[in-house]
């Protein structure tokens, strides 16, 4: 089988000069080595040295930052971008210093935050691709993340144990489940579960870990050395199948006969294992007591109606009394069974047969080469210098060379993404793809100074969101002067705040928040579907709901039928990783806000949270509304504009024979509140 | 750089300029979008309707008559199957049903299509399509995405992409009642592409026609008039609300609220069918029971065309087993047959009828076809078969009355004038005036295309 993707970027990109011909390292593959600080002119403006960075450019051109944003805006964007949720009205603002703390303490950070992860880990709830089987553990995984970004897990920390945390050592057993549940990074890809061809299969989903494995944290598409030497990217086909052994020598399926199992690592402790036994014991004790008690009242019945063989359901002709006790041990067993303590099990990987394995010439597994030993691009990384063992798969290998301050790329690639979700732009545009192919850095020395700085602090997330949120730069303003229009129209040089959508995560569970139905709890299995059933099958039934009042986070991401709401607002493809969310506006998210059960009911309800509160009065009611939904007092005039329409909307509704009071007028000037460009965009 | 004008021209344009935001945002990214200007050749067709077989029809027991396989009833198959199967099967299975000739080119048709039958001298019979997956949800998306391992656009989206609506008030690219299994949303998303060239599905196969809406069509609550009062507020506050100078992501949202306001009516104006007539109910099978549901698909499709819809694709699917014959093959087919022969032929005599059919390209397929080897426990069944199977095309550009390809003597292995899936996607394209190998869009550094790397148009068929 012939990689034919990549035979695309061979025939379509071969006029492009190649890498290996220059002897110039690709500017991502240099080691990371922290410029000196720049001087500016306006020194005044500077409160960290992000600052002076963007401003040393904006002055190149002549620019001038933009000014401060409002506290409104800045606080609207700092929850959203910190929490993804809304000031409430009672939220002081004293300062941004302040506020970041604040947020970035309380537990809805790591749940913002680990949704940005798990969108560059393609999580999802279901397999998706040809067979869509319930990924029913993957939420350990989810809340493992969650659980990271709140702690504040040093990245590295944070990749060893995604890569090869079975591999770790652990002190106590709570370690070792984290650990385990950490690799469900490798396992949660999409498989062809049902591929006749076993060989392909197996190497197919290797490929998507490898794949997964570069573009998430180093920014390379190692996918295409599969079938040849990678043309731009200095990876050659012989690495490609020497990192591939690593995969090979992993499990990562339980097996691949139609309908394929991916393999669960089990995270029951012997307590719970000695309970479960008990409780079967119980179980099978009981279904022994019923088969008794149901073969002396057949036999009774046979003496006591003189029957020569039992009718074809005898229970009915039992007396009441016996149908009674049969009912109440019925009862009982069906209770033993619904109480049966389910072991704990998580998506992961473990290591399997180390072996090698050879070069698969075009990507074909009939036409294999040459045997290569396991090992890791040589271009890619200069940390690695024993080789791998003959007797260990190389994947805690793979990890420590992957999370370490030598490796080139680690540490850039993941500032860079930082600062995309901070920006709603990556430094390096195409945050997944370092490679020659891929967007070059806007801000080079920038870049480079974050990715020493971030492994001088520990690779700490916290604080490097705190730098950034700190930084002049990022508290600017949206507004763009005429100059900048001109001169940065797409805002390369970061002269001004962009203008942003909220995302669908945000957008939901602010409709829930400022509707008070929000369910603050946190993490746990919140979609019940049993384990490796299909979500889909030939019925194109849904059995999903997403009626749950907990944040966005928590419901179930269905690859091949992602929630409406979702889908609508650019929720990513759960199949492959992205680090950069497009923001599209199509009229099916206007009909969505205009006609969904969703908007009707949060909006609703969010009327009905209006007219129930103190004081009554029209106008300090809209005071309220706009406190909720935009955090700010209504001018006169928008007061005025707000209550003529409720009026006018109500005179109307009167001439129906269903109309709802105020309650409906109400409710519509909600849903034109959360429709407009105010709630629905970030200053 | 895109000034004000032309995005407030652009977004009068039409549906697809909505999402002109996420163009712009592409552009920053480097990931250019490369509409279509102008045609690449002179368009055979300008819309396609897709009749979607789900399961895998059989071509030996259908379209592709095949007299040895009558006669070595029971016998071994005299030459290897394939290495790769989805299940095993036995010796060979002769069809059930009688074929026989039709039309002025006397092609076989077997009695399962006695109506659709009537029209051969409209249809071009391509006999050795052939692809690369035996299982059914790879096999689905490799037919409508070109790729079996990886998420790709589909191809109504490639041609939304490059081609755009002829309707401003209407989707590019629909799909009625499609089935979310083996693939679900992928075999009509857009993967990369921008949202809006992704398929717009009314409902999915788990809802009966009559009852299938886009989402979020209608409103509960609100009459249009209330409707058009809160969109007269919401302009206002987001007029007072747009700064200078005017961002056009602001400006665009307020025109995505008037189209969709516009679309509530026009979406279910045309599943409204009560204004067509008797005749027409009945020519789509509409007052039979049997053929009602796919019937009405058959009907809304047209209706899509007819208001400038370029791609719409009609799946038949229901709860049950669909084409999907590994045993009981007898009942199953005849039943599959009888739900689609009559809707079908109606499509086609109605499209002719209105002169439609010059311009619009019909074209039926399931994921694969079906081994001409038997299975299950009764001898009534037949396996998957991507290696060698039937489509069929009709109308806007293809020569009527022909056959193109065939397979060896017994239905198993496309033999002659083999047709890729990935030629079937290049002649699509061609028809509809795209160069496929032109028709591109970058993304993460690659330059792609529905065909891939692979793809000839099958000059052979073209009127």
């Amino acid at each position: 089988m012939i990689c034919r993707l990549a035979i695309a970027c061979l025939i379509l990109l071969t006029s492009q000069p190649t890498l290996s011909g220059e002897g110039v390292t690709h500017w991502a593959l240099r080691p990371v080595e922290k410029p000196p600080l720049p001087e500016v002119d306006n020194k005044a403006w500077i409160k960290n040295p992000v600052d002076l960075f963007v401003l040393a450019r904006l002055e190149e051109a002549d620019l001038e930052p933009s000014p401060p944003a409002s506290t409104g805006d800045l606080q609207r964007r700092l929850f959203d971008d910190l929490i993804g949720l809304l000031p409430g009205p009672d939220d002081e603002f004293a300062s941004p210093e302040i506020t970041i703390h604040k947020l970035m303490a309380t537990p809805q950070y790591g749940e913002r935050w680990a949704r940005h992860w798990l969108d560059v880990v393609r999580y999802a709830d279901s397999n998706g691709l040809d067979e869509n089987a319930a990924h029913a553990n993957a939420w350990r995984y989810r809340d493992y993340v969650v659980q990271s970004f709140n702690s504040d897990k040093p990245y590295d920390q944070f990749l060893l144990e995604q890569i090869a945390g079975d591999l770790l050592p652990a002190t106590d057993q709570a370690q070792t489940h984290t650990n385990l549940i950490a690799t469900g990074f490798l396992a949660l890809g999409p498989k062809v579960l049902a591929e006749p061809d076993k060989t392909k299969m197996e190497m197919d989903i290797i490929d998507e870990q490898i794949d997964t494995l570069g573009r998430a944290l180093l920014g390379m598409t190692l996918g295409c050395a599969r079938c040849h030497d990678h043309k731009f990217d200095p990876v050659p086909t012989d690495e490609y199948y020497a990192l591939a052994g690593i995969f090979k020598s992993t499990r990562t399926m339980d097996s691949l006969e139609t309908t394929a199992r991916w393999h669960e690592n089990s995270l029951s402790t012997p307590e719970e294992h000695k309970l479960k036994e008990n409780h079967d014991q119980l179980l099978a004790a009981q279904q022994k007591v019923i088969a008794a008690f149901i073969e002396k009242a057949n036999q009774q019945l046979l003496v006591e109606h003189k029957l020569k063989q039992l009718p074809p359901k005898p229970e009915e002709q039992y007396s009441k009394a016996t149908r009674e006790e049969l009912a109440r041990l019925q009862n009982t067993l069906e209770r033993l069974q619904a109480d049966a303590p389910v072991l704990p099990f998580a998506m992961g990987v473990t290591d399997g047969d180390a072996t090698n394995l050879p070069v698969f010439l075009r990507g074909n597994h009939e036409t294999p080469g040459a045997l290569q030993q396991r090992r890791f691009p040589r271009a890619l990384g200069t940390g690695q210098v024993d080789p791998i063992g003959d007797d260990v798969s190389g994947r805690l290998e793979l990890a420590q060379w992957i999370a370490s301050q030598d490796n080139p790329l680690t540490a850039r690639v993941m500032v860079n993404r930082v600062w995309r979700w901070h920006f709603g732009r990556g430094l390096v545009a195409t945050t997944d793809n370092f490679g020659k192919l891929g967007a070059k850095p806007t801000h080079p020395e920038l870049l480079d100074w974050l990715a020493g700085w971030f492994v001088e602090n520990g690779w700490s997330v916290k604080k490097l969101n705190r730098l950034i949120l700190n930084s002049a730069t990022y508290q600017m303003s949206s507004q763009a002067s005429p100059e900048a229009i001109e001169r940065d129209p797409n805002n390369q040089l970061f002269s001004r705040a962009p203008l942003r959508r909220i995302e669908a995560e945000p957008l939901r569970d602010a409709l829930l928040q400022i509707s008070n139905l929000l369910d603050l709890k946190m993490g746990g299995y919140v979609w019940t579907f049993p384990n490796f059933k299909l979500v889909f099958d030939h019925t194109s039934e849904d059995a999903t709901t997403y009626a749950s009042n907990r944040r966005s986070i928590y419901l179930p991401v269905i690859r091949n039928h992602v929630y409406s709401l979702f889908e609508l607002f650019d929720f990513p493809d759960p199949s492959t990783v992205t680090g950069h969310r497009t923001s599209s506006t199509v009229a099916p998210q206007g009909l969505f806000l205009m006609n969904s059960p969703f908007v009707l009911r949060t909006t609703e309800a969010l009327a009905t949270r209006l007219l129930n509160e103190e004081p009554v009065d029209s106008g300090q009611r809209l005071t309220r509304l706009y406190a909720l939904v935009y955090h700010r007092r209504p001018s006169a005039q928008e007061s005025k504009n707000g209550i003529t329409f409720v009026k006018q909307f109500a005179e109307m509704d009167n001439d129906r024979d269903s109309n709802k009071g105020p309650l409906a007028s109400w409710q519509a000037l909600c849903q034109v509140l959360i429709s407009s460009n105010e709630f629905l965009y970030l200053r | 750089m895109i000034s004000r004008r032309d995005i407030l021209r652009q977004t009068a344009l039409g549906f697809g300029s909505i999402a002109l935001t996420s163009l712009l945002e592409e552009q920053v990214l480097a990931e250019k979008p490369r509409e279509l200007k102008n045609p690449h050749f002179v368009p055979r067709a300008k819309r396609v309707i897709f009749l979607f077989m789900k399961g895998g029809p059989s071509q030996v027991d259908t379209f592709e008559y095949k007299p040895q396989l009558q006669r070595d009833h029971g016998k071994e198959l005299p030459f290897a199957k394939p290495k790769v199967t989805f299940a095993p099967t036995g010796n060979l299975l002769a069809s059930p049903w009688r074929f026989t000739q039709h039309g002025q080119c006397g092609h076989y048709v077997s009695e399962l299509f006695p109506q659709v039958a009537k029209h051969v001298d409209d249809i071009c019979f391509l006999h050795g399509l052939h692809g690369t997956n035996p299982a059914h949800g790879a096999a689905s998306l490799k037919l409508h995405t070109g790729a079996d391992n990886f998420v790709r656009p589909s191809m109504g989206a490639w041609i939304n992409y490059g081609l755009g609506t002829e309707n401003a008030n209407l989707p590019a690219f629909v799909t009625i009642c499609p089935t979310l299994g083996h693939g679900g949303v992928n075999n009509w998303g857009g993967a990369f592409l921008p949202a809006k060239f992704a398929g717009t599905p009314i409902s999915n196969a788990s809802v009966p026609a009559k009852n299938a809406r886009m989402h979020h069509i209608t409103n509960p609550q609100w009459t249009l008039a209330e409707q058009r009062m809160q969109l007269d507020f919401l302009r206002q506050l987001n007029r007072d609300q747009i700064g200078s100078p005017v961002s056009s992501d602001l400006e665009s949202r307020i025109h995505s609220f008037e189209l969709a306001f516009r679309m509530q009516t026009s979406m279910p104006e045309i599943q409204e069918i009560g204004d067509e007539s008797e005749a027409t109910h009945k020519l789509y099978g509409l007052d039979n029971p049997v053929t009602e549901d796919f019937g009405r698909q058959c009907l809304l499709a047209r209706r899509f065309c007819e208001r400038g819809v370029r791609f719409v694709q009609v799946t038949h699917s229901d709860s049950k087993v669909q084409w999907d014959q590994h045993g009981n093959l007898r009942r199953g087919h005849a039943e599959k047959a009888s739900e689609v022969d009559q809707p079908i032929a109606g499509l086609l005599e109605d499209l002719k009828t209105r002169g439609l059919l010059n311009d619009t390209l019909v074209v039926w397929s399931g994921e694969f076809g079906r081994t001409p080897t038997v299975q299950g426990s009764d001898n009534d069944g037949r396996d998957h078969n991507p290696w060698g199977f039937t489509m069929w095309m009709a109308g806007g550009g293809v020569k009527g009355g022909t056959r193109h390809g065939a397979t060896d003597e017994y239905g198993f292995y496309a033999e002659r004038g083999k047709v890729h899936i990935h030629d079937f996607h290049a002649t699509l394209l061609y028809l509809l005036g795209i160069d496929h190998e032109k028709l591109t869009y970058r993304h993460g550094g690659r330059d792609f295309r529905l065909t891939d790397v692979f793809g000839n148009v099958v000059h052979d068929i073209l009127s």
